[in-house]
């Protein structure tokens, strides 16, 4: 139906939604399409204020529709279909177009994330730079994290084009500078820093269970003898060690076998600890549910017009 | 090829960094603060360049200006409507503005949108099998013993296996009460149903505590092989030891 | 006198910092012992090894997909089962299309760990796994939902324009050129798809692909529980979860496995199977013990400064 959403990697036909590569031709198209863009961001720069809660609306609206379509709406039968091959009718056009359609708009959204993400390095660069320039509190700390931030970047960017040009392999046997600067800020360093961040909650963890995990209430005992069942049963000497010992008793009574570590932690586990999870799982997809309808239909009440 | 000696630098400069964030165990300082601003600092330039490197450069440049012909690959041709997400995406960038933020929602708006128009979907792939599964047969089909035997017949239901299905059920039930209903009531039986709830949902938090410690514990673990394994036993004794 | 402190109350009033450091020599100290500490794996393991070993389940020479969503924070458990992984899959021949929706770390992380396992087979004259013959990196994604969705209901569309560079070449060609993936057009076509992860991407796919392919998950411990409730609806066919599931998993491919009614399934000994499960696993003994230990000991303390009051 939309040329233009049935992308193929191999040669496909030329018509208005698309133009050769490095040709003026593509340039120009691209270049008045941003054009056109950047001119409907002025046109909702001057909207009047009236206006911006229902175009908001509009677009969450549109956004959301489209996969609720793709769930509501019979589906093809082979999605795979070759074009020339498919039935005609409203219905089947509209189900392979919306078929085709799935990987345009989850590019889509790959796409849109991603700028957004930039926002959160954005806000970052923004807030240590006038942190320096107007030298606020610890602004020297600001200096290190844009020295650091700079850094990395200029050295993947650098690192990654080397490699697109040589090649990886020839990258890794002559080790130019660029390989040498990515892999000691991310491998030697970043990766390091990481890994270390997330383990200082371990030392948190036992110094709080220490001074706070305490059985003054039926609630609290019962989290408690469940934690120790459960940090029993992570120890596999101690299972083995336990089962051994019953199973010495006698390894082909039934009764008896309930009764090893590995049994009675897998009752607990199924029968237990299974269900509460699954139970808050449900509470947790209703309220998801719930908020997703809302916020499609904007009937969320968000802070301000 | 490798410089010899960069192994070993590479692995001092992480005990180094390491060292320098696991000062705020002793007390938070500027040392302390030195490596957490670096950090942050390395984290956001590997993500701005990912986000181009990984991403954007394969899915959304290469797609708006095509590829030439080449060596073994045909010429793609350049899809222009792509450039309309530039715009798109620059509207997020108006947070920063105190008169046109409503703008950055637009973007926003458009992810949660599509976030908000799977969840139909989503809820009936997601729970649909649990609640099915959650449908455990509560009368035995066989009373040849009571316990389940180590081998037992095919298809059969044990009466022990009953009673287990049936705490399954009690505990279900009991815990999604303690969610629902969340209003006051005088029922003795719905708030009995809500007390054993939040007790039986102790025992699901007391795994999940135990679960969660085994994964900080042994997060810190593989930060002290990191140091005194692969530094110092492989790396620095060998080292000092060889000369 | 009155103001003598009970040995309880002293250690109640203990300084953090001699906890923090008791727990750091224990955790070291346990490191320098290289001991094989037994273990009995449990059923979502033993389903997992199952499902990556036999020859009907997953055939020699097939393709899966391996989404790697994990960094470098939650190494201590994803690196071992990451390695244990890879390593089941190039004794078994088995293709793998690999790609990260959770972090943009990911994929290099996950290469980097390639690189380790091929260096180890090299040095024991095996063949190592090429980029383009045996395996593909289709890079990072960064909406897991929109791509979830695009993988599940056309794979080929959801990954189009991702290149790979052939050995001996320079020129990236299009992944689907590749043996890998020649003959995988939408998810369905691979017999498993595996998912590495250190945070909810495995809820995502197991969501949006809805049983259209079996699904294996390697899971932190903090996903463990909840990644349990899907294994016991049958949403996930088998789960290693944390440090403990990747001892599980080593110890298996030592010994085997013998289950009744079920068909044996082989080990690969005389191959490196133990390798950073093992390596950590006496140590996790030790540290959980010292948490038992700190938790009825602050308890028996709290008991007895109320007795003295």
């Amino acid at each position: 139906m939309i040329p233009w959403l049935a992308q193929a990697p191999a040669e496909p036909a030329l018509n208005m939604w698309n133009a050769p590569a490095g040709t003026p031709e593509i340039w120009i198209k691209v270049g008045i399409a941003m054009l056109a863009g950047f001119g409907l961001l002025a046109a909702l720069i001057a909207a009047p204020t009236r206006l911006r809660r229902p175009i908001s609306a509009a677009f969450i609206f549109v956004a959301g529709l489209f996969w609720v379509l793709v769930f509501l709406f019979p589906k093809p039968i082979d999605s795979q279909t070759p074009h020339d091959q498919r039935p005609s009718g409203f219905v089947q056009n509209v189900s392979f177009w919306l078929a085709d359609a799935i990987p345009v708009v989850s590019n889509f959204s790959n796409i849109l994330t991603a700028f957004i993400l930039g926002l959160g390095v954005f806000s970052l660069m923004r807030i240590h730079l006038m942190r320096v320039a107007k030298k606020q509190t610890d602004w020297p700390f600001s200096i290190v994290l844009l020295v650091s931030m700079v850094a990395m970047a200029t050295f993947g960017y650098w690192d990654w084009k080397t490699r697109l040009d040589l090649g990886g392999a020839k990258v890794d046997e002559a080790w130019p500078l660029a390989a040498y600067g990515k892999d000691l800020l991310f491998d030697g360093m970043l990766q390091v820093m990481e890994a270390a961040m997330f383990s200082l909650i371990a030392f948190f963890i036992l110094s709080a269970a220490y001074r706070a995990f305490r059985i003054r209430s039926v609630e609290a005992t019962i989290l408690l003898c469940a934690a120790l069942i459960a940090m029993l049963n992570l120890m596999g000497a101690v299972v083995v060690t336990w089962d051994g010992m019953i199973e010495s008793f006698g390894k082909d009574n039934a009764f008896l076998m309930n009764f090893t570590l590995s049994s009675v932690a897998g009752f607990i586990r199924d029968n237990l600890q299974t269900p509460g999870i699954r139970a808050i799982d449900f509470g947790i997809g209703l309220g998801a549910l719930a908020m997703g309808l809302r916020l499609w239909l904007s009937l969320e009440r968000v802070g301000g017009n | 090829m490798q410089s010899e000696s960069y192994p070993i630098i590479k692995l001092f400069v992480g005990v180094a960094c390491t060292v320098g964030l696991y000062s705020v165990l002793y007390r938070e300082s500027k040392f302390y603060r030195f490596f957490e601003h670096m950090f942050l600092g390395l984290a956001a330039g590997w993500a701005m360049f990912a986000l181009w490197g990984e991403t954007l450069k394969s899915t959304w440049w290469d797609r708006m200006v095509g590829s030439v012909a080449d060596e073994g690959n045909p010429a793609v041709p350049g899809y222009w409507a792509w450039a309309f997400l530039l715009p798109i995406g620059v509207m997020a960038y108006f947070v920063v503005s105190k008169k046109h933020n409503w703008i950055s929602r637009i973007p926003i708006g458009i992810i949660l949108g599509l976030w908000s128009g799977q969840q139909v979907q989503v809820w009936f792939t997601r729970y649909g099998p649990q609640m099915q599964s959650s449908m455990k047969p509560l009368f035995p089909t066989t009373w040849s013993e009571f316990i389940t035997p180590l081998q037992p017949e095919a298809g059969a239901v044990y009466p022990a296996q009953v009673i287990g299905n049936l705490v399954f059920l009690l505990t279900l039930l009991s815990a999604m009460s303690y969610f629902l209903f969340s209003f006051e009531t005088k029922s003795k039986l719905f708030n009995g149903m809500t007390t054993w709830g939040r007790w039986l949902l102790m025992i699901g938090f007391g795994a999940i505590f135990g679960s969660t410690v085994m994964t900080r514990f042994t997060l810190m673990i593989d930060r002290m092989y990191f140091v005194f394994i692969e530094f110092f036993q492989q790396g620095l004794i060998p080292l000092i030891g060889g000369r | 006198m009155a103001n003598d402190k009970t040995i309880w109350e002293k250690l109640q009033a203990i300084d953090r910092r001699v906890l923090y450091t008791l727990l750091m020599v224990i955790a070291t100290v346990s490191l320098f012992f290289k001991v094989n500490v037994p273990t009995k794996p449990g059923q979502p393991t033993k389903d997992l090894y199952r499902l990556l070993v036999d020859a009907d389940a997953l055939p020699e020479g097939s393709t899966v997909i391996l989404q790697s969503d994990w960094t470098q924070s939650t190494r201590g458990e994803s690196a071992g089962q990451m390695e244990a992984l890879l390593r089941i899959l190039m004794r078994r021949n088995i293709k793998f299309a690999l790609l990260s929706v959770a972090d943009p770390q990911a994929p290099l992380v996950a290469r980097n760990v390639i690189r380790a396992i091929n260096l180890e087979r090299k040095a024991k004259n095996q063949r190592e796994y090429q980029v383009w013959e045996d395996y593909v990196n289709l890079g990072y994604f960064p909406n897991a939902e929109g791509t979830s969705n695009a993988i599940a209901a056309n794979f080929k569309t959801a990954v189009a324009g991702r290149k790979e560079t052939p050995p001996g070449s320079t020129t990236p060609l299009d992944v689907f050129q590749s043996p890998v993936l020649a003959k995988v057009s939408k998810v369905e076509d691979v017999p498993v798809y595996i998912n590495v992860t250190g945070s909810k991407t495995s809820n995502i796919l197991i969501e949006r692909l809805g049983g259209r392919v079996p699904f294996a998950a390697l899971v932190t411990g903090v996903m463990g529980p909840e990644t349990l409730n899907y294994y016991q609806s049958g949403q996930v066919k088998g789960v290693a979860i944390g440090l403990n599931g990747v001892a599980e998993m080593e110890s298996l491919m030592e010994k085997g496995l013998e289950e009744s009614g079920k068909p044996p399934v082989q080990s690969f000994a005389g191959e490196t199977n133990y390798g950073r499960g093992m390596a950590y696993y006496l140590a996790l003994h030790t540290c959980l013990v010292l948490m038992i230990v700190a938790v009825v000991v602050g308890n028996v303390a709290m008991v007895a400064a109320r007795k003295k009051k």
